[in-house]
């Protein structure tokens, strides 16, 4: 686990994960995204923050391909996920990814919703699924809840359980879309938690937030979008003590208010 | 002045039951009302069969198509049919299946009454299934996806489960439709539940009773039907709060 403290040149040591070249998003008029180049290295968080239509969010999903890219390239684990021959299928396996109004599965219960995709696309025994799902659960605290259905639960557990149910699939990356933006306030810190307890095991993670405070103390970089293109990379430390473009200097004035 | 009205009384029901023995009993006329239940129940089964099968297969496609743009020349060939066959009544599709299709070929007439009427039934089962995969959130999908499904799987695993639930009172009333619309199975010299009622109007001339008595028969298996069909959406709801 790195820590924020580390400097870049440190984390380049490390084994990227992933890396994306000039990737671009076009939605008829709109530039979603404009020309976006970063690498995503094993163990990190990275946090990325921008004003709302900076384009943030376009760029995570287009990380797993939910958004279908115009140009460029992601290459994630060697492979490049763009090539036509690639089964993305497979490589989403590898991705967990966390929404921001949970979807989980109303029609399943929460076991199910957890297990369901280890058996089927992993192959794994039931029992195999539900031991891994339950040993999950205890440690984001609902193992009480496995035979719930998501409408009985709260949204703060229904976003621990969509994590779980990402984690199950063992992935090597997970992928946070806003996760704690649909959340009432009360709820927010536990969601959080299981996050920075999933940092700390040294997942690697890409989050999208509006949570400073959780930028500040979990991420090892931060990056600022604004209009489709990446303004500035840096430590935590870099971005919200120093930020030298104006754009990034007005939208911390303005959420760190 | 009671014993009057008594007397009319019986003299009433001494006719009705002359009639009800004339229009059911004698020659054994019931079977034709009995016999005319089980072709409509044969063609409206066959149908239901027939309409679901080409129904989903319809609404795959299309909402495939909707979903990844892709299959454009089957959607094309779906919308013709949908179009086509919400477009022109039914007892033209059957008389046109029958006399121009069918016929020249000495198939059954329980056959062609099935594919015509599954023909139809299929384009409007289609379009209910339709609306209900549209029905459910786009999120749904993604978190499918993101999991590593593949597009059928999350359509049978997720989307599907979920829509038949939303679709269920639609669908429900589509075989209502369809069991009523056969109906018109007369057409094609079957003997059907209402032409067996129309015979035995031709044998007696009596209108009323054997009349009614069909639509008490169309009136009963719908009420079941309903009941069948509420049963099951409250099982459904109780599996998912």
């Amino acid at each position: 686990m790195t820590t924020k403290n580390d400097s870049i040149a440190e984390v380049k040591d490390k084994e990227c994960l992933i890396e994306v070249n000039n990737l671009e998003k076009h939605y008829g008029d709109i530039h979603a995204l404009d020309g976006i180049n970063t690498k995503i290295y094993k163990g990190e968080v990275v946090v990325i923050i921008g004003p709302s239509g900076s384009g943030k969010s376009t760029f995570l999903r287009s990380l797993n391909l939910l958004e279908l890219p115009t140009g460029g390239e992601i290459i994630f684990e060697g492979v490049n996920m763009l090539d036509k021959s690639v089964d993305i299928n497979k490589h989403r396996q590898k991705m967990g990814m966390v929404f921001q109004h949970f979807n989980l599965f109303p029609h399943m219960t929460i076991m199910r919703n957890i297990t369901v995709a280890p058996i089927k696309l992993l192959g794994l025994s039931k029992e195999e699924a539900e031991k891994r799902a339950i040993e999950l659960l205890g440690k984001v605290g609902l193992a009480d809840r496995a035979n719930s259905f998501p409408a009985q639960l709260s949204g703060g557990q229904k976003q621990r359980i969509a994590i779980v149910r990402a984690l199950c699939m063992q992935p090597d990356v997970m992928l946070f879309d806003e996760p704690t933006s649909a959340l009432d306030p009360e709820m927010v810190g536990e969601v959080l938690e299981v996050m920075k307890s999933l940092a700390c095991a040294g997942m690697t993670m890409a989050v999208v937030t509006h949570e400073m405070g959780f930028a500040r103390e979990v991420a090892d970089r931060v990056i600022f979008m604004a209009d489709g293109k990446i303004l500035e990379i840096g430590t935590p430390d870099e971005i919200f003590t120093a930020p030298k473009t104006d754009k990034a200097k007005q939208f911390l004035a303005s959420v760190l208010k | 002045m009671n014993f009057a009205m008594m007397s009319g009384f019986d003299e009433w029901f001494s006719k009705f039951k002359d009639r009800f023995i004339n229009d059911f009993i004698t020659d054994n006329r019931w079977k034709y009302l009995w016999n005319g239940l089980g072709v409509t129940m044969k063609i409206t089964l066959g149908a239901l069969v027939l309409g679901i099968l080409l129904g989903f297969l319809v609404a795959a496609i299309r909402s495939t198509h909707d979903k990844t743009g892709k299959l454009r020349v089957l959607n094309v060939i779906c919308r013709i049919y949908l179009t086509v066959i919400r477009g022109t009544p039914v007892v033209v599709q059957l008389l046109i299946t029958y006399f121009v299709i069918l016929a020249p070929l000495g198939i059954n007439e329980i056959v062609v009454a099935i594919c015509a009427f599954g023909i139809n039934s299929g384009a409007y089962v289609a379009e209910i299934v339709r609306a209900g995969i549209m029905s459910i959130d786009n999120g749904q999908f993604e978190a499918g996806r993101s999991l590593g499904f593949n597009y059928a799987q999350t359509m049978y695993i997720i989307i599907l489960p979920q829509a038949f639930k939303n679709i269920l009172p639609a669908l429900c009333n589509e075989f209502i439709v369809l069991l009523k619309e056969t109906s018109v199975a007369g057409y094609v010299a079957l003997q059907d539940l209402t032409k067996g009622g129309d015979i035995i109007r031709g044998r007696t001339f009596d209108a009323f009773l054997p009349l009614i008595a069909v639509a008490l028969i169309y009136l009963v298996i719908v009420m079941i039907l309903t009941r069948l069909v509420s049963i099951l959406e409250r099982k459904l709801r109780n599996s998912d709060h």
